[in-house]
């Protein structure tokens, strides 16, 4: 177990190598400059120069590549080249509110959904049931910013009860988050469903029934804390799809978090945030895929991990 | 066939049994689908779908191009029941901010994403699948090849990568061509063909020690026969499943990078570009947005209801 810990680990640097390699040629191949954005005062070419200089952009790619690894390696993320900010800065300040923003959905996610998910499968083939997996269906299949238009149609512009712009204040994050968990809690809620019903028809709850335990301490305790094993599983991917997938339901509310940065510095070629952002990424996936493996060998005795 | 049927029957009776009409798996995954009510439902909203593509040039009243300053922003004309003054009889569902018909921008729209639905994921299954059966039964390099690009593919965010490889070629002749259709072709077949690849390598490490390659390889079949004829046809019903939930996830892309102005260039109509282009408008007069937000939440879910029904008529042990 802990050689095979220690070996996915390692794996996790030569990916995370390839991950800032891609990324940073295709943010360099990408056709302009960071600097060229502002068309009504066009610099003069030895300003663009000096600008480039500075920046070291002027060097060739993999000259550049080179320079940003070594940086990395020394923790030091770069500049922004549009804030004129140290990249650790602008990113830790969207961090935060990603988070809040995930783990928010995350919690509402996990408050829906195993109990919608666990009364499904207790009264599986009822009108019960097949409403609970339509709403799944729903929420996993509808796109979240397409559902986020009808919220912010009647909630905000029809009935003016929520705001819809911008982060703060409780009222600001209902929507966001309600939304952000549909999807997460959609998939969550068939995973619940699809678990409990296994587990329900499995010997060692017919067992406990046959020995006259009741019906709640037989389901409680015997068939939900298995059940609970897969989902458990998946919470961790759960959360890094819920603070990776943000950004559009970012973009959208107008949320100051790191997937509006993301897309905003895509638009202005701001390479040092691309690249600490995707890498941030990219690191919280593998730990999230990680985990699950992980999770696995210890909550299920069972199943044993190579 | 109908012969043949009748000579299984007289043969049956000659032997006085009872006899059953023969079915394949497929026959049977056919007719088990088709008596899934919400894969049936979700089949009938794709065909109408098809149809309204196909024809749009037919069907649809206006130009979805053609600009009408006067008439910016009519209403459909069901809000005349309650009480919306500026309705148009001949703007059915109303016009946009440019007095374009929403009617056969929608029209001309479903044609976008079906392209964006079929295209890009048949070029995933060909190289996936032709990737993961070499992997698979070949094994050596290439396995090793594909496991490492998979673990850096699935490290990145995928629409997120979508987002980068689209913004990348955007200023290039790919990702100019075909009012940015291509470059959104690329993007989603370079971030998808390593799944389909994953599962079928899985899928076929687990058949090609199974009896009945062996009993093929036995007889002097050659690995490509084998593959073709014996383990192909075996990983085909995950492979479809996949290919099913495909379907829909690349439209949502096309939706998604439309949405955020990186995905098809306006004024082609997409109902992504539509969303994206009626927003500004969206506080006053919602219908612009809200009108295609509803076509593609539909159509998605109709993808997702066919995709549900196939799974479970392909695999009846699996119901989730």
């Amino acid at each position: 177990m802990l050689r095979y810990v220690i070996r996915r680990l390692l794996l996790v640097i030569p990916t995370m190598f390839f991950v800032a390699l891609i990324t940073f040629t295709l943010a360099h191949m990408a056709p302009g400059s960071p600097f060229d954005l502002n068309a009504n005062r066009p610099l003069s070419q030895a300003t663009i120069d000096r600008i480039n200089r500075y920046y070291g952009v002027d060097k060739p790619i993999p000259e550049q590549f080179v320079i940003y690894m070594g940086n990395l390696l020394k923790g030091d993320l770069g500049t922004s080249f549009t804030r004129q900010r140290p990249v650790v800065d602008i990113i830790g300040q969207g961090i935060g509110t990603t988070f809040q923003l995930g783990l928010g959905a995350l919690a509402f996610a996990l408050a829906f959904s195993i109990p919608l998910g666990i009364v499904s499968a207790l009264k599986q083939n009822t009108i019960v049931d097949y409403l609970s997996m339509l709403v799944a269906t729903i929420g996993t299949t509808i796109p979240g910013f397409v559902i986020a238009i009808f919220l912010i149609y009647i909630f905000g512009v029809s009935l003016h009860l929520l705001p819809f712009v911008g982060w703060g204040s409780w009222q600001h994050m209902v929507m966001p988050i309600f939304v952000l968990s549909l999807g997460a809690g959609g998939f969550l809620t068939r995973i619940t469903r699809a678990s409990m019903l296994e587990a329900i028809r499995q010997d060692y709850v017919r067992t406990a029934r046959s020995k006259g335990l009741h019906e709640r301490a037989v389901i409680v305790g015997h068939a939900l804390k298995n059940a609970l094993i897969p989902v458990a599983t998946i919470i961790g991917p759960a959360t890094a799809g819920l603070i990776t997938g943000s950004f559009i339901i970012e973009t959208l509310f107008n949320v100051p978090g790191m997937g509006r940065l993301y897309i905003i510095s895509i638009g202005q070629r701001d390479y040092p945030v691309i690249m600490a952002t995707t890498l941030l990424y990219a690191f919280l996936i593998m730990i999230a895929n990680l985990t699950v493996d992980i999770m696995y060998g210890v909550l299920d005795p069972r199943i044993k991990v190579r | 066939m109908a012969t043949a049927v009748t000579t299984q029957d007289k043969r049956a009776a000659e032997l006085n049994v009872i006899s059953r009409k023969q079915r394949s798996l497929w026959g049977d995954a056919i007719y088990r689908l088709l008596r899934n009510r919400g894969a049936l439902l979700g089949l009938i909203v794709i065909a109408f779908a098809a149809l309204i593509a196909i024809f749009a040039p037919v069907l649809a009243p206006y130009d979805p191009l053609a600009q009408n300053g006067p008439k910016q922003l009519m209403e459909p004309i069901w809000t005349k029941l309650f009480g919306s003054k500026f309705t148009d009889p001949a703007y059915v569902f109303g016009s946009d901010e440019l007095g374009r018909d929403i009617l056969s921008r929608l029209m001309y729209s479903s044609r976008v994403s079906l392209i964006i639905g079929f295209v890009p994921v048949s070029i995933v299954l060909a190289i996936g699948i032709t990737v993961g059966m070499l992997a698979g039964y070949v094994g050596g390099v290439v396995d090793d090849f594909l496991m490492r690009v998979t673990d850096v593919v699935y490290a990145f965010p995928d629409l997120l990568f979508v987002i980068i490889i689209v913004a990348t070629l955007r200023g290039t002749g790919l990702g100019d061509a075909f009012d940015g259709l291509l470059v959104i072709f690329v993007g989603i077949a370079v971030v998808n063909w390593v799944g389909v690849a994953r599962l079928v390598r899985g899928q076929v490490l687990a058949t090609k020690n199974r009896e009945f390659v062996e009993a093929a390889r036995s007889i002097g079949a050659g690995p490509g026969r084998i593959m073709r004829k014996h383990v192909f046809p075996n990983i085909l019903a995950p492979v479809i499943v996949t290919a099913a939930f495909a379907i829909p996830g690349a439209m949502l892309t096309e939706a998604v990078l439309s949405f955020l102005g990186i995905g098809i260039r306006p004024p082609t109509p997409t109902w992504g570009v539509m969303i994206n282009e009626g927003f500004i408008v969206f506080s006053t007069t919602p219908w612009p947005v809200l009108l295609p937000s509803l076509c593609i939440s539909l159509v998605l879910l109709a993808f997702t209801f066919v995709g549900d029904g196939l799974r479970d008529a392909l695999d009846p042990r699996s119901k989730m």
